[in-house]
């Protein structure tokens, strides 16, 4: 096993005596799915001589609860009196492992490791109190923060025995709890910032001050990879520090660097918001300024009419084309998004004396550290990244080039600088979700089901953020609800086209998924439709009967192979939770989608209708099969959330661009879901049962827009094949 | 310009430009970083206070225009209104809780002037304020369940008169 003894290593200093590491996966630390190389011992579970036992999160929290989980797990094999427990936030360390907070899997990748911690921890204090009492380990039980000997009668509390355990070795096996002996993991537990949020005490990078900070808000080039030709000073007053120009980043290769524009430092926001708002600038030429969204979509949409990259190819789609039957045939569009966590981004950098300081709202410190080190041709070990709360962040805060613009600007004004990002800025300078096409093709049978079918997807792919040379989708972003799609006919062939932006795209929530499931479940039920048939019914017959699904490309982790049968069991559920055959209203339609991603399987029902021009969702319904879960009340939270970040981008998400200038500004013209618009959901989350724990906040996602879309078809009869759901 | 302010029943002094909005005053002069920055125009609720016990868009107001009145913020709504802090927090009703110090402004407000608001007046109240993380059901659940909670506990108090 993996667990040190690290107490006397002084890792986590004055945070407890007994502390333990336990070695955690290093892996896919880059979107593109490469693999790291490993890394050293990294979690850690201190325990105080009060007792007071302080479980460090290595994970950000941006409303996922992963804060709340992690301790779940540990205080749980700990046996730990959930009323002692604290938290404390890894700084950017390689030690912890991988803390990329990203892709739905801080659970599936720490679970096990996260239970030994604890569990190590509760046999190293039963091995100090049988030690100390002299007698067998098997009479020495531990429970809620106590280990006690029924024999003698005697007891300790954890904290008067952290002292002996930790000059304990590390034991080679520890054995896990059963889940029927499980105390917090599986529970509904509260979430251990709720306190202070509620309070308004929650700490976020926005609200980090440092002494002697400035504060900085920076006006950018309108279009990418344009710097600044000539700024015109401002006049004097009082708060005002000057203008500093930042470069933009270079045109090719990793886009993490500023976005480059003029910088305007003063002693308080007010002050700089008031004068970039005034101030005069030239900006130089880029060959992104021809770019517009609109062009980009016809594109695509052109690229679809002809042969893409073959990525799976079985019996003869061309010759089934060819012969007599029904034929569909569809083309389904979606736009470009923007993020738009509740906190833009913020950061404050303090670069003084050969090192650097930053607090941020980070999902993954690790990379900022290195970026940062790279940026400042710094050594590692002199970046420190502390990571606040975070804002919402929706794979947003895995950029950190608003980090970098803090880092040089505090080097340069050789004082702390926080930035601080308007919502305008946000709005503009996104690393935006991919606008995508794609085209299906049938041949259907009585029944509606297909005998051949042709895939094709369209879309700018992330890599070519990394890369001056990347075009084609990856086989990562492929596998999100294309390649893996979970229907097998024999006559079926896939294919991919790629294009570069002259935007930034980026992550997010869900990512590729959003589209590919939109444009399959709808395609679906379009087949469904044209038999005539019920839309679960025909899709239950659509799917193997069971087992795990063979898929072409990126193949999934060991473990987490496409099971048929639990795809099959989320849609019986959600029929069941929705009453599917039960009449609604006259006007009112249900709509149905199921989707697997990030190892998790989620199938939606929407019922809806039109209401002065609009559609209006009245009910919704999820079932969440995320194997073991640690916190069955984060998962229907985060499945409610992704039923309205789903419909907020599915009536009205759309960023466009034009001369490269992004059309958007604030929550005006980028509207969200709010109160009035959110449906009462019904969730059903499919116990654990034993299986590994998959992903939870970003698989609620994907099946969302397709089931509006499909429920304002029975609703309407209007078919909805372009995101946002426009009225014709 | 000096202004006195009265920020959660205390009298303090800043310095700022008259334009400078509540928002800025509280988070950078005043160290209260519970009022959030969402969007500066006005749109998304998370900067919301009370002028006078009234909601109020502190991206929004000048501090020139509050010089004179009573100010009230997310750092001192606990001390009245005890619980919906309670409910909120028992409820797991925020996700990355950035937006619920205006939520939870604007629930107290509602709750304040309407002892069992139905769903329509929630919607009405709480339309104003942008959660992207989408908590809105919990927060329509939390308020429910608090109107309900004061209204058992004003019967009992009546029913002990």
């Amino acid at each position: 096993m993996n667990i040190a003894n690290v107490s006397r290593r002084n890792f986590l200093k004055g945070s407890g005596v007994f502390v333990i590491g336990a070695a955690l996966p290093a892996r896919a630390n880059l979107p593109d799915g490469s693999v790291t190389a490993a890394f050293e011992p990294n979690l850690f579970v201190a325990l105080d001589t009060d007792g007071t036992l302080t479980v460090t999160s290595h994970r950000s929290e941006m409303g996922q609860g992963i804060r709340t989980a992690i301790a779940q797990v540990v205080a749980d094999e700990l046996d730990a009196d959930w009323s002692r427990v604290k938290l404390a936030q890894a700084p950017g360390d390689a030690k912890y492992g991988d803390q990329n907070t990203d892709g739905s899997r801080s659970i599936l990748m720490n679970y096990d490791r996260l239970r030994d911690a604890g569990a190590a921890a509760r046999l190293m204090l039963r091995q100090a109190a049988a030690a100390k009492w002299g007698v067998p380990l098997d009479e020495v039980s531990a429970e809620n923060h106590k280990v006690a000997h029924a024999g003698s009668g005697q007891s300790a509390d954890y904290g008067e025995l952290a002292a002996d355990a930790a000059t304990l070795p590390v034991p080679e096996k520890v054995s896990r709890k059963s889940e029927a002996e499980h105390r917090f993991i599986g529970k509904p537990v509260v979430h251990v910032d709720n306190g202070d949020i509620a309070r308004g005490k929650g700490n976020y990078g926005a609200d980090v001050k440092l002494p002697n900070m400035a504060t900085a808000v920076i006006v950018r080039c309108p279009w990418l990879g344009g710097g600044v030709a000539k700024v015109a000073d401002p006049a004097p007053r009082p708060g005002l520090i000057g203008l500093e120009v930042i470069d933009p980043a270079p045109p090719a290769g990793p886009m993490f660097a500023p976005w480059g524009g003029v910088a305007v430092l003063a002693e308080d926001t007010w002050t700089a918001l008031s004068v970039a708002r005034e101030l005069d600038i030239e900006w130089t030429a880029s060959p992104n300024q021809s770019f517009g969204s609109e062009p980009l979509t016809a594109e695509l949409k052109a690229m679809l009419e002809s042969p893409g990259q073959t990525l799976f190819d079985i019996g003869n789609v061309d010759a089934a084309f060819d012969s007599d039957g029904q034929e569909l045939s569809a083309v389904y569009e979606t736009p470009f998004l923007g993020h738009m966590p509740m906190e833009p981004p913020a950061a404050v950098a303090s670069v003084e004396d050969g090192k650097c300081q930053v607090f941020a709202s980070v999902q993954d410190p690790q990379s900022t550290r290195g970026l940062v080190s790279q940026y400042l041709s710094m050594p590692l070990e002199n970046v420190d990244i502390r990571v606040t709360l975070l804002g919402g962040a929706f794979g947003r805060k895995s950029k950190p080039d608003f980090v970098l613009e803090a880092v040089e600007l505090s080097k340069r004004l050789k004082r702390p600088v926080r930035v601080q990002w308007t919502r305008e800025d946000d709005v503009r300078h996104d690393y935006y979700h991919a606008a995508s096409a794609q085209f299906h093709r049938a041949m259907v049978d009585e029944k509606g089901h297909p005998t051949a079918w042709l895939q094709r997807t369209a879309f700018p792919s992330i890599t070519t953020v990394f890369s001056g040379q990347a075009l084609m989708p990856a086989e990562w972003e492929l596998e999100m609800g294309f390649t893996n799609l979970p229907y097998r006919v024999s006559n079926q062939r896939m294919e991919s086209a790629g294009i570069r932006p002259g935007v930034r795209v980026g992550w997010m929530r869900s990512v590729c998924n959003i589209f590919h499931s939109f444009s399959a479940n709808v395609f679906a039920d379009e087949m469904a439709a044209l038999g005539g048939r019920d839309a679960i019914e025909h899709r239950l017959e659509m799917l193997a009967e069971g087992g795990e699904m063979e898929v072409p490309g990126m193949q999934p982790p060991p473990g987490h192979a496409m099971d048929i049968g639990r795809l099959r069991h989320v849609i019986e559920k959600v029929r069941e939770l929705s009453e599917w055959d039960r009449e609604r209203p006259e006007g009112t339609g249900l709509g149905f989608a199921v989707h697997h991603s990030f190892r998790s399987y989620v199938a939606v029902v929407l019922e809806a209708r039109m209401e002065a021009g609009r559609p209006k969702v009245t009910n919704s319904y999820v079932a969440l099969d995320c194997g073991t879960h640690v916190n069955p009340d984060t998962c229907a939270a985060q499945m409610e959330g992704a039923v309205v970040f789903g419909l907020s981008l599915a009536l009205d998400g759309e960023i466009t661009m034009k001369d490269g200038i992004v059309e958007q500004s604030n929550f005006h013209d980028y509207p969200m879901l709010r109160m009035n618009e959110a449906p009462p959901t019904k969730v059903h989350v499919v116990p654990s049962q034993g299986r590994l724990p998959a992903g939870v906040g970003e698989p609620g996602v994907p099946p969302v827009a397709p089931a509006l879309s499909n429920a304002l078809f029975a609703a309407t009869g209007t078919r909805y094949r372009s995101l946002p759901i426009r009225m014709a | 310009m000096r202004y006195e302010l009265s920020v959660n029943g205390q009298t303090v002094a800043v310095d700022v430009a008259p334009d400078t909005p509540m928002l800025w005053v509280l988070r950078d002069h005043l160290d209260l970083t519970g009022t959030k920055y969402g969007c500066g125009g006005g749109y998304c609720g998370a900067c919301t206070i009370y002028v006078d016990g009234n909601i109020a868009r502190s991206c929004q107001t000048p501090v020139s225009t509050v010089a004179d009145k009573a100010i009230s913020t997310i750092e001192a709504l606990h001390e009245n209104h005890p619980k919906l802090v309670e409910v909120w927090e028992a409820n797991n009703v925020p996700q990355c809780g950035y937006c619920h110090s205006g939520q939870l402004m604007a629930a107290a407000a509602l709750l304040d002037r309407n002892d069992s608001p139905t769903d329509a007046d929630i919607n009405a109240a709480m339309t104003g304020n942008i959660c992207r993380c989408g908590t809105y059901t919990r927060i329509r659940a939390a308020i429910h369940e608090v109107a309900a909670y004061d209204a058992t506990a004003t019967g009992s108090e009546e029913d002990a008169a």
